[in-house]
């Protein structure tokens, strides 16, 4: 057991863990996790008692995001399906329906996800943040999504229609690498009207009802 | 009829009624831990306690801090009648189905 003030996990992961967190419970579960640090972890691993408590800090942000990421990784990889198994003819400078649609409910999606990361944790960071993880989240579940499909449907025919529709690199990792600016700055956006919106309702007031 | 518990729920809600007075966050997730005999994120507990909380099951409040907390304050929990009345179905309603079954099980006869 250690109760020494210096034995701390790593700042930037604290930091983390508080900007995604509801103001009620900010103090109370930091706590909670660098009371278990101190006192169980840190004598037990060790050295290996920061990979712990980064563990621990990670599952929080992704309870946070994870609804926001996999409706964008659904977005794209309903899209790459459509694309290829239902393929329309693309023509420069005309943006066709499909892409205005899937554009605007990705969009929709960064920024309803940071608004609503700001809103529930009162921190523009933490809208900001949220955005991040959400659009690489989304992008990973999107290439993942997109190599479990091809492992379904990988016949010529669906080859010349992938080819037809940008290609694999571009569905693979081209689009979820080129989102991410995207996603953060709508997300940037969502998360200011999100912020806002926690300073107008006054979220910020810790839950201290009595028991 | 009271909510019907899942076996995570029921365990971090039994957690609080044996640690009484000192149900917090931190010790719940121990005890979940020593009576689950598995490691436990932080994270799941405290999502089921927010659940709990959510369902009106059980209630909480803040506490005070310790240094080895760096001050920050601990949130206690209470269970509500309607989490006891929960807690009680869950265990009636597993003790019904296995009514008239010896426990350990023998291994089942074969078709063959």
């Amino acid at each position: 057991m250690t109760d020494d003030p210096s034995t701390l996990p790593p700042r930037w992961a604290e930091s983390l863990l508080r900007m995604m967190l509801r103001p009620a419970d900010r103090e109370s579960i930091s706590g909670d996790l660098l009371e278990e640090y101190r006192q169980s972890i840190v004598p037990a691993l060790g050295a290996r008692a920061d990979r712990w408590y980064v563990r621990q800090v990670g599952w929080y942000v992704l309870r946070a995001t994870w609804p926001w990421a996999a409706l964008a990784g659904g977005i794209l990889v309903g899209r790459y399906l459509l694309d290829t198994l239902a393929p329309v003819q693309y023509t420069r400078g005309i943006r066709h329906p499909r892409s205005t649609i899937m554009s605007w409910a990705l969009i929709a999606t960064y920024a309803l996800g940071g608004c609503w990361q700001a809103w529930r944790t009162a921190r523009l960071s933490g809208g900001i943040v949220g955005a991040f993880v959400t659009t690489a989240l989304g992008g990973a579940l999107s290439s993942l999504g997109t190599v479990l499909c091809l492992a379904v449907w990988h016949d010529p025919q669906m080859w010349r229609a992938i080819q037809g529709s940008g290609g694999i690199e571009e569905a693979l990792y081209g689009v979820p690498l080129m989102l991410v600016p995207v996603g953060v700055l709508v997300g940037t956006v969502g998360a200011t009207f999100g912020r806002t919106a926690a300073a107008i309702y006054d979220v910020s007031k810790p839950n201290t009802k009595s028991a | 009829m009271a909510d019907v518990l899942g076996a995570f729920e029921q365990a971090v809600l039994l957690a609080i009624v044996r640690l009484g007075d000192d149900a917090y966050g931190r010790a719940i997730l121990k005890e979940a831990q020593a009576r689950l005999d598995r490691d436990i994120a932080a994270g799941a507990v405290h999502a089921t306690l927010d659940r709990l909380e959510h369902k009106r099951l059980i209630v909480s409040r803040l506490g005070s801090g310790t240094p080895v907390r760096a001050g920050r304050a601990r949130r206690y929990y209470r269970p509500l009648p309607a989490g006891i009345r929960a807690l009680n179905d869950a265990r009636a309603a597993v003790d019904h189905i296995w009514r008239g079954l010896k426990w350990p099980l023998v291994k089942a006869r074969s078709f063959a």
